[in-house]
């Protein structure tokens, strides 16, 4: 199937007083419709700032200086990229959604979540006022709110933070998009609200058939969620295939140390492999592979240039001049 | 004297693995709640900790897990004499700290050292690390001269794996899990016993967080400490703890051996914890069947009746909301306050 998304070459560097830092190098990718493509990575390591880019959201200091982002939802090829402020708005909200970690602040405090989703029906929507209070009422009931109307007219503050992205889930789907954008939805539940709102999002996500870019950087909810996942380190694409290879078949020694570094509910495990060192500084940094300092399969060259991304297995691609075959000793 | 008690354990160093170091019984903490502005009339309390009891043994690591608002950090906080107990005992190495004052507490505040969830909240941003390590150790007496405090220092310094030059830095010049570790070494420099953990490790990314759990592993076998885990990850608290504590709502729901409890989870509110949890393997998570509970945690002002979770168990029965279960134990080192207890014998 077309994908309805493909990013090439995104680089979006934010030119700062002390240098250039290089948030997101060189990210292609694709979306396919009805797929959840899941994004891991660490502090820093250029997932927020990937998503950011394709709803344009990048401000000074901050630019995207190459790539084009080809979106396909409307019949035809345009780039994000490219198009003008008056062309976005049509496509924020309505064709590409985005859902924020912390429900709190994507909510304004001042209106009633009512108003709030009518602003947006109203804003995308050819509905009256009287239509877009009916849409925003099943919008309410889709997300599972209970008394959907009473609730119209509630604050922000009456809802507890689960409700909230609740609501937030609501105003995302109002429009049906073609793509959501999930930037850690969940991380700011507790367990039993985020696997409420988790088993919501994927049911709706099946439901309304939503291309969706999940970033989290908990490789257990990327599990429950993820069809492909994509692991970034140092604003560069590491790995890049389904998720059941990524989790069963690592093969850049970052993933292999990552998923051996996380403990488990469900087993006694005896030790934690911590990965040593620290996260890497982004600013001047050259071109090679950012985890080379931390990376106990380092070769030479590793510090000196940088590998490509290199289809390894079909669909399963790895940016390392020296992976970890299947089920090999990352060691070894 | 407490004073010398403490001393004269210390000395002796009984090591014995069955020793009782801390203990809480009938612990009790409300937060009186006041209306009006010159005449207040106390209409009610949030009883953050409502009766809880357990004991932890020398050299364990026992964890306390449950939502927000379950009372876990405040039980710490309450342990550590931060906030005054509404009732109850809290016995420290075999003394009750519960009501003692001030100065009889400074010698159990050496004993009982705390690292906090944010690392940046908890050091002091105009001090050097130096001071930052100093400070307590001259503070307690535990050394005799600056010089002796800074090669002491310097010394915790590389425990926690930082070099000696970062004495004179100060902490914003650290990353988050540099900061965490010059916590660690600031809890360690006044040789406590006990040492909560206050989720140590939430605001730290995952490649960090085995690094610091590690770490913490390595000290405790080392020097024998003590830790009182305080998390709401249930999978970091299976990897590091042997004895757990799940509360809801102020009270503990159940309790015992970690693999017990988790492997055998019996009270409803258990289970579901642990069903929520994801594990980290799309083949499993993926054909997993969830405890979905609904509804969220009710206000613990005004608590439901009977057994404060029946409004979102899945498995009520008709007595749940009549009268709070008992706890029972179902094994040595197994208690649940549930009636399913009883369905389970018959």
């Amino acid at each position: 199937m077309e994908s309805i998304l493909s990013v090439r070459n995104l680089s979006t560097w934010f030119f700062l007083e002390e240098g250039v830092l290089k948030a997101v190098n060189d990210v292609s990718f694709e979306l396919a419709p009805n797929e959840v493509l899941g994004i891991v990575g660490e502090t820093g390591s250029g997932k927020s700032i990937t998503v950011r880019s394709v709803m344009r959201l990048i401000h000074n200091p901050g630019k995207i200086v190459s790539g084009e982002m080809i979106y396909r939802g409307r019949g035809r090829e345009e780039d994000i990229a490219k198009m003008s402020d008056d062309e976005l708005t049509h496509i924020r909200g309505k064709e590409i959604s985005m859902i924020f970690q912390d429900p709190l602040t994507s909510l304004n405090p001042l209106y009633t979540i009512g108003d709030q989703l009518i602003e947006t029906i109203m804003q995308h929507q050819d509905v009256d006022r009287a239509g877009a209070w009916r849409l925003a009422v099943e919008a309410l009931d889709k997300v599972q709110i209970p008394e959907p109307e009473k609730r119209m007219n509630s604050y922000p503050f009456e809802f507890s933070g689960g409700m909230k992205q609740r609501v937030v889930i609501a105003i995302a789907l109002s429009c049906n998009p073609k793509i959501l954008i999930a930037d850690e939805p969940t991380t700011a539940l507790d367990v039993t609200i985020q696997a409420q709102v988790l088993d919501l999002m994927k049911q709706l996500q099946t439901e309304m058939k939503t291309g969706t870019l999940f970033i989290t950087h908990d490789l257990g909810v990327i599990s429950a969620m993820a069809d492909r996942v994509m692991v970034m380190y140092g604003g560069r694409q590491m790995e890049l295939a389904s998720a059941e290879d990524v989790f069963h078949k690592p093969t850049h020694p970052y993933t292999h140390m990552l998923l051996r570094s996380i403990p488990r509910v469900d087993i006694k495990q005896e030790s934690l492999e911590s990965i040593p060192g620290q996260p890497p500084r982004m600013i001047d940094v050259p071109d090679v592979c950012p985890f080379a300092p931390r990376c106990p399969r380092r070769l030479d060259k590793c510090s000196k240039e940088l590998p490509k991304l290199d289809e390894f297995e079909p669909n399963h691609y790895v940016r390392c001049f020296n992976p970890v075959e299947p089920g090999g000793d990352l060691y070894a | 004297m407490p004073n010398n008690e403490v001393a004269e354990k210390v000395q002796n160093n009984v090591a014995s693995k069955d020793e009782v170091v801390a203990k809480v019984v009938n612990l009790k903490k409300y937060f009186p709640i006041y209306k009006g502005f010159l005449v207040k009339k106390h209409v009610g309390d949030v009883k953050a900790i409502d009766d809880i009891s357990f004991e932890v043994r020398r050299g364990e690591t026992f964890a306390i897990v449950g939502e927000s608002g379950c009372g876990k950090t405040t039980t710490a906080r309450t342990m550590l004499r931060l906030t005054d107990p509404t009732d109850g005992k809290i016995e420290i190495l075999g003394t009750d700290i519960s009501k003692l004052s001030r100065e009889e507490l400074l010698p159990f505040r050496r004993k009982m050292q705390i690292v906090f969830q944010n690392p940046i909240g908890s050091l002091n941003p105009r001090m050097t690390v130096g001071q930052i390590l100093t400070e307590p150790m001259l503070f307690h007496k535990i050394v005799s001269s600056q010089q002796e405090a800074n090669e002491k220092a310097v010394e915790l310094l590389r425990m926690v794996g930082l070099k000696p030059f970062h004495m004179d830095r100060y902490p914003h010049q650290f990353s988050g899990g540099q900061k965490q570790r010059i916590a660690i070494a600031r809890a360690l420099s006044v040789n406590p016993e006990i040492i909560y953990l206050d989720e140590p490790t939430s605001a730290l990314d995952v490649s960090v967080q085995a690094q610091i759990v590690n770490l913490l592993l390595d000290f405790q076998k080392n020097m024998g400490l003590t830790y009182i885990f305080i998390s709401h990850n249930l999978a970091l608290v299976r990897f590091i703890s042997n004895n757990v504590a799940v509360m809801y709502l102020g009270r503990i729901v159940e309790m015992g051996d970690v693999n017990e409890v988790f492997d055998n989870p019996i009270h409803p509110y258990t289970k579901a914890l642990l069903s929520a949890s994801p594990i980290p393997d799309p083949a499993i998570e993926k054909k997993r069947k969830r405890i979905i509970l609904s509804g969220n945690v009710p206000s613990p002002i005004v608590r439901p009746s009977g057994c404060f979770f029946n409004p979102r168990c899945p498995f009520r029965m008709e007595q749940c909301d009549k009268e709070y279960p008992q706890t029972k134990s179902i094994s040595e080192n197994h208690q649940v306050a549930c009636y399913l207890v009883d369905k389970r014998e018959v």
